[in-house]
């Protein structure tokens, strides 16, 4: 089976090992690109998903104090389950997809969220609300044209926030093998240490979460004309 | 014996340090100070014995000295001893196939048969090399391997889509790749999914979230059986494939055959070192080194463990002059017998640093 065989075999050298390589991202782009596609997918749908969740979690939390604290508390020690653990008891139910990973971010995203949701609505002055009602304003209607609004830079600032966060946890998911750019790093880790593509995996993560707070930054001042006289 | 994950965490972990302490500058130190201990050694040896002879014949004349015949002789290329009475589990590769897909597409394990059928553990070693050592990328590796093998043209038959699963290291990649690309030929849809650890990638193979993967045949024979107390895998790969079978059937998998490439547990000397005895199997070294002057590195756990040191004084007769620890088949060891501090060391037999010069 095994015999003294490797006489013939090819000489290997071994190759340099930089930690920057710029032909390694060159000869790699379409891997790259695709983990960078699954990472931007799995960050927006974490991020959505959750403030769709964390808002009416919100406002239920506001109604009273009896909510607020088991809400609040929830969403915290759902936060405190290890990132490693979390991935652990969701495969088993959805198996190793990206969902298994999408619903770990979401509950992640929660305690950011929800936490900042709620101090937005919080902060919106009661007198400006009654004023509302007063004028006729329905509850629906109340909350769509003056608390959202009032309630926004704090609902920004959240979103923000989660969005960083995530691109970051979203590398954990390396564990059921859709971890974005994070496959990159351990993959980098499993190949006998190849710098080049650790470094390329990290710093690529960094600049997303980068990229991405730009951006909602921007959008948040496009949505908030109002309180950009004051900031200036 | 170790399961394959530990070792696998053990040796991604072992193989860090080199690289982190400037790998390259290790090698090329150890390529200048081999020929200095060879010359050093051999002006030793000539004083020593009265230097009488003048031709260099010191090799043959060294056996003299009681308990020396089988000290470590430094080099740089590593050769594995083979294991002739197998005492190492027969980890050969072997397809891994979701039963329902096997059953639903004959052409999806006999085209992963048709990769089994050439791969051979000089093969894994210089793929594992290519990708490890030289950084190329395991697509590439991959895609050159089955286009080398002509594999493409054995395969026929295959349709909808496939996802082969790999582990998170080289060896299983590069694998899993080969198998998407021939799956690919075959007329499948093949794409790779990565998933950490058997715990996870098994009990989706079975659930047919994914439908194949390299396996290793007594490993994961001895996963799926379950019991560490009763061990049903064996060094013989016959016997092992025949344990395999009843009890994949009840897990819902379907294997193929197995490859003669194997990834398991093997003994490695230098390159000089079987010359000088003239050895190529582990049993002849016992022969030849009856004298008690082998030095044998590997893990911390090796004296304890049937398959390392026990196994080899139990099965082969082997007798240790000392036992020197390092890591599991990682550089330590490796280093270890590349620069003469051990006679043999345990090494993995699939790992690309024995396809080095």
């Amino acid at each position: 089976m095994l015999n003294a065989v490797t006489a013939d075999v090819l000489a290997a050298d071994a190759a340099p090992n930089p930690w920057f390589d710029l032909s390694y991202v060159t000869s790699n782009w379409d891997t790259i690109v695709g983990y960078l596609g699954e990472h931007v997918r799995l960050t927006i749908g974490a991020v959505v998903l959750g403030a769709l969740i964390a808002l009416p979690l919100a406002l239920l939390a506001r109604r009273s104090r009896w909510l607020a604290g088991p809400v609040l508390g929830l969403s915290t020690l759902v936060y405190t389950i290890p990132s490693l653990a979390m991935f652990a008891f969701v495969a088993p139910i959805t198996g190793i997809t990206a969902t298994t990973v999408l619903v770990g971010l979401v509950l992640y995203s929660l305690v950011i969220l929800v936490r900042n949701f709620l101090a937005g609505l919080q902060a919106v002055p009661a007198d400006v609300r009654e004023a509302a009602r007063g004028m006729g304003y329905g509850p629906a209607r109340l909350f769509w044209q003056v608390e959202l609004p009032l309630a926004l830079p704090a609902f920004m600032a959240g979103i923000r926030i989660a969005t960083v966060s995530t691109v970051a946890l979203v590398t954990v998911g390396v564990i059921v093998g859709h971890g974005g750019l994070g496959q990159l790093i351990t993959g980098g880790f499993a190949a006998n240490f190849y710098r080049a593509q650790i470094v390329t995996g990290a710093v690529g993560c960094v600049l997303l979460a980068l990229l991405a707070d730009l951006l909602l930054a921007g959008a948040e001042r496009v949505l908030t004309p109002w309180s950009r006289g004051t900031r200036a | 014996m170790r399961t394959r994950e530990s070792s696998r965490q053990t040796r991604v972990a072992a193989t860090e340090w080199p690289r982190d302490t400037e790998g390259g500058a290790m090698r090329a130190r150890t390529r200048y100070i081999v020929p200095l201990t060879m010359a050093a050694a051999l002006t030793a040896a000539c004083g020593e014995s009265g230097s009488s002879g003048t031709g260099g014949g010191g090799d043959g004349g060294g056996t003299e000295a009681a308990g020396e015949a089988c000290a470590p002789v430094p080099g740089d290329q590593l050769v594995v001893l083979e294991d002739d009475q197998q005492l190492q589990n027969a980890d050969n590769i072997i397809p891994a196939v979701n039963a329902a897909a096997a059953q639903a597409n004959p052409a999806l394990l006999e085209s992963l048969n048709a990769v089994s059928e050439v791969l051979t553990t000089e093969d894994l070693i210089e793929m594992n090399a290519a990708v490890d050592v030289e950084r190329q990328a395991v697509d590439e590796v991959a895609a050159g391997y089955v286009e080398e093998q002509g594999l493409a043209a054995e395969v026929s038959g295959g349709s909808g889509p496939v996802v082969v699963g790999a582990a998170d290291f080289t060896e299983s990649q590069v694998l899993a790749t080969i198998y998407a690309d021939v799956l690919t030929a075959a007329g499948f849809d093949a794409s790779v999914q990565t998933a950490g650890n058997r715990e996870l990638y098994l009990p989706a193979l079975q659930r047919g979230e994914i439908q194949a993967f390299p396996e290793y045949l007594a490993t994961v024979t001895e996963f799926i059986e379950g019991d560490d107390a009763t061990e049903v895998a064996s060094g013989d790969v016959d016997a092992t494939v025949e344990a395999l079978q009843p009890l994949a059937e009840g897990y819902g998998l379907v294997f193929g055959e197995p490859a003669e490439a194997a990834d398991q547990n093997a003994f490695a000397v230098t390159q000089e070192f079987a010359d000088e005895l003239g050895v190529s199997t582990l049993s002849e070294l016992a022969d030849a080194c009856g004298d008690g002057s082998l030095i044998l590195g590997g893990p911390g756990e090796c004296p304890t463990r049937p398959a390392c040191q026990p196994g080899l004084e139990e099965t082969y007769g082997l007798d240790f002059a000392s036992f020197q620890e390092y890591d599991a088949g990682g550089p330590l060891t490796k280093a270890a017998i590349q620069q003469g501090e051990v006679s043999i060391g345990l090494v993995f037999s699939s790992d690309g640093a024995l396809a080095q010069g």
